[in-house]
């Protein structure tokens, strides 16, 4: 008998997930990872062509190994916010958060009891650090879910609020110190590939396992698709966003522990160009800012492809503002040209759909308010 | 109930007021330095710029959209002004200079527009992308050299040092504040009686209900971020005669502190709400305390947490005002949420 019903669920459910995920399907235009394996691979062969002594270069080739991560882990964090329609402007400060607590962490208890006691709770520091991310993702959610302040107002605030206790902590200088092993991960290869690259995927891949296989990432989608829908079908959107945020926070502070491994040193304005560039990544990786769709392997290719022009530009001795252009133009390029492209598409369906049901209201994600 | 309701203000802009006056008591008591003729020359002086790039600001707000770009064209534009004179040794005057800026800065404001309306795509990234362009193109391909006093034009310099009020050992009353007044009054005036004014905020409100109405919703956006751009020109070329040199690395950075200036005066983020005078006071509010923290005696290094505890706070209060109207109009509708 339990068993007949425990069959019925099942089925249920796949037919529910089957609908949710055609749903999906339908109201997003296909952004496949197809593009940005075509767009790495010219890029990459555009800058390798121009500069083959530099960057063909197996030094520089493991250097975007070992500087992706970073950007990688924060990129996934944004598109994650994405996936719910919101934004988190703050996860640079958290990953900032997150490194200096080490740092200081560590360093407070070498001068107190010794590099080698200090060495001893290197894990508990870590830890320390992840639970600080962890608690700045918190106090996002709280924000957003409870007191309902939109994420765009929530993140700038907090990222101004853990940027400014940054400074207060710091006193708005560099610390420096970070325990031996964090250094040691960051400087290790397996086959040639960095540890910090291997850590990348695998977050990525558990980032891919929550949102596709699990409930709580089933919710997120739902959530940024199609908010009311989600709210008619029983999914509590407060439980939903402080999930989100607390994965963002977590993330973050991983990118924090990152950051320490590349160079053991923490600052409250490291990496204060990496708002925009991990929004160009979310995007040009596929992530609707909208919310309701994104990919976890495109966000990744988009990082290497971002790495690649950062390190040719390096090559070709162009500027960071020079990089900070190719972004800009990147960003706002991408988003115009997928515009253009799901106006053709809705145009040439509603020719051939004209009669028939409502196809699926994408106007109401995409004629929205824009934010 | 009236009387209150109309003291309160339709943006709650009286309860503002009744916050600046509680923070200027409280820093009076805190520190006998305050209430001296310097410390209010000093707050005004201070808030002039923030104020000229808040209305900008204001308006996108109105209209549904963020804009951080706007501190990039504004150095941008007067930064390139200034350096085409300094460059070619002919000085455009000072209404020159500020045409010459206005121009720039309406021509990249008309940038933003014409994608954020054209394309329909989400403002604050749009704009976080035009930054970094910006941005970039000041810094590579017109200047990255900081310009001192003795290289501005000198009308730009003489401007500077005039005073509408100078009094010796306390402080004075800069003479650029005449036309920040004027042009606040100036968008005041055009957001409250002029059909464009009107359309920004029906836009705000429902794209769609205004496009029915008639508004021609992406000429007036677009005409809508070319003023904005103008507007952050005119606030940097005000920047460059207080401080009297032009750094192109300046600016860029303190765009929160405006925004929170906005958003704490009243605007909604999401469009259709905001007054000129919750602007005034945000801004009033946010200078306050980024001058005059260390006075009662918080170390300066705090800044930036205080004013985003304010927004936070500012913004906080808002929401959870804006869920219990909402529970209160449709109780059952929330019980399915909760």
């Amino acid at each position: 008998m339990s068993d007949s019903r425990d069959n019925a669920l099942t089925t249920a459910n796949r037919r529910i997930d089957n609908s949710v995920s055609s749903l999906i399907s339908r109201i997003q235009v296909k952004r496949g990872s197809g593009r940005m394996v075509i767009l790495l691979l010219v890029t990459f062969a555009f800058f390798a062509a121009l500069r083959p002594g530099i960057f063909l270069n197996p030094v520089n080739l493991q250097n975007i190994g070992v500087a992706a991560p970073e950007i990688g882990l924060l990129s996934l964090a944004m598109m994650i916010a994405m996936l719910t329609g919101g934004i988190d402007l703050s996860i640079v400060s958290i990953a900032n958060a997150s490194a200096i607590t080490i740092s200081s962490l560590y360093t407070a208890i070498a001068t107190a009891s010794g590099a080698e006691a200090a060495e001893g709770m290197a894990l508990l520091i870590i830890v320390a650090g992840l639970v600080v991310g962890l608690l700045c993702g918190a106090i996002n959610g709280l924000l957003i879910s409870v007191v309902g302040i939109t994420p765009i107002l929530t993140t700038l605030g907090t990222m101004q609020l853990f940027n400014g206790l940054a400074i207060v902590w710091t006193g708005g200088v560099t610390i420096s110190g970070a325990p031996a092993v964090l250094t040691s991960i960051g400087r290790s290869t397996l086959v040639g590939i960095p540890a910090l690259f291997l850590i990348l995927l695998a977050a990525a891949a558990l980032v891919a396992v929550v949102i596709n296989r699990t409930a709580i990432g089933r919710k997120i989608q739902l959530q940024g698709a199609n908010a009311v829908a989600a709210r008619y079908s029983g999914i509590s959107a407060r439980r939903t966003l402080m999930g989100t945020y607390l994965v963002c926070g977590a993330l973050g502070g991983l990118a924090g522990i990152l950051f320490l491994s590349r160079n053991p040193a923490a600052s409250a304005d490291y990496g204060s160009s990496y708002v925009l560039l991990t929004i160009v990544i979310a995007v040009l990786g596929g992530t609707n800012p909208n919310g309701g769709f994104a990919t976890v392997a495109g966000v990744l290719l988009a990082t290497l492809t971002l790495q690649v022009v950062s390190s040719g530009f390096t090559a070709l001795r162009l500027s960071d503002y020079q990089y900070a252009i190719a972004q800009g133009v990147l960003l706002v390029g991408v988003m115009v040209f997928d515009q253009i492209q799901f106006r053709h598409r809705r145009r040439a369906s509603s020719v051939t759909t004209s009669q028939g049901a409502v196809p699926a209201a994408p106007g109401s994600k995409e004629d929205g308010q824009p934010q | 109930m009236n009387a209150l309701k109309r003291l309160r203000g339709a943006n709650n802009e009286g309860i503002l007021l009744a916050v600046i006056i509680v923070l200027v008591i409280a820093m009076a008591m805190a520190s006998p330095a305050f209430f001296t003729p310097s410390t209010f020359f000093s707050l005004v002086r201070s808030s002039m710029v923030p104020l000229v790039f808040a209305l900008g600001v204001l308006l996108v707000m109105v209209s549904g959209g963020i804009d951080v770009s706007f501190a990039a064209i504004a150095i941008f534009a007067a930064y390139s002004a200034i350096a085409w004179s300094s460059g070619s040794g002919i000085d455009p005057g000072l209404f020159g200079a500020f045409l010459i800026a206005l121009v720039i800065g309406a021509l990249l404001g008309g940038l933003n527009g014409v994608v954020i309306a054209r394309f329909r795509l989400p403002t604050l990234i749009v704009t976080l992308g035009t930054q970094g362009v910006f941005k970039g193109i000041l810094l590579t391909y017109i200047g990255s050299r900081y310009i001192s006093a003795g290289n501005l034009p000198p009308s730009v310099l003489a401007a500077g040092d005039a005073y509408l009020v100078n009094i010796p050992g306390a402080g004075y009353l800069h003479a650029m504040m005449v036309p920040v007044v004027l042009v606040t009054i100036g968008v005041w005036w055009m957001l409250k009686y002029t059909v464009f004014g009107r359309g920004i905020y029906a836009i705000g409100g429902d794209v769609e209900a205004a496009r029915r109405v008639g508004i021609k919703v992406v000429r007036t956006q677009v005409l809508l971020y070319m003023m904005v751009g103008a507007l952050a020109a005119f606030g940097g070329i005000i920047y460059v005669i207080l401080g009297k040199n032009a750094n192109p690395q300046s600016l860029v950075g303190s765009e929160l502190d405006i925004i929170a200036a906005v958003v704490l005066g009243g605007a909604s983020i999401f469009g259709g709400r905001g007054s000129v005078l919750g602007t005034v006071l945000g801004v009033l509010l946010v200078q306050l305390i980024n001058n005059n923290l260390v006075l009662v005696g918080i170390p300066s290094t705090w800044q930036r947490a205080a004013v985003g505890i304010l927004l936070l706070a500012g913004v906080g209060i808002q929401a959870l005002a804006t869920v219990r109207a909402s529970s209160r109009s449709t109780a059952i509708h929330e019980e399915t949420v909760a």
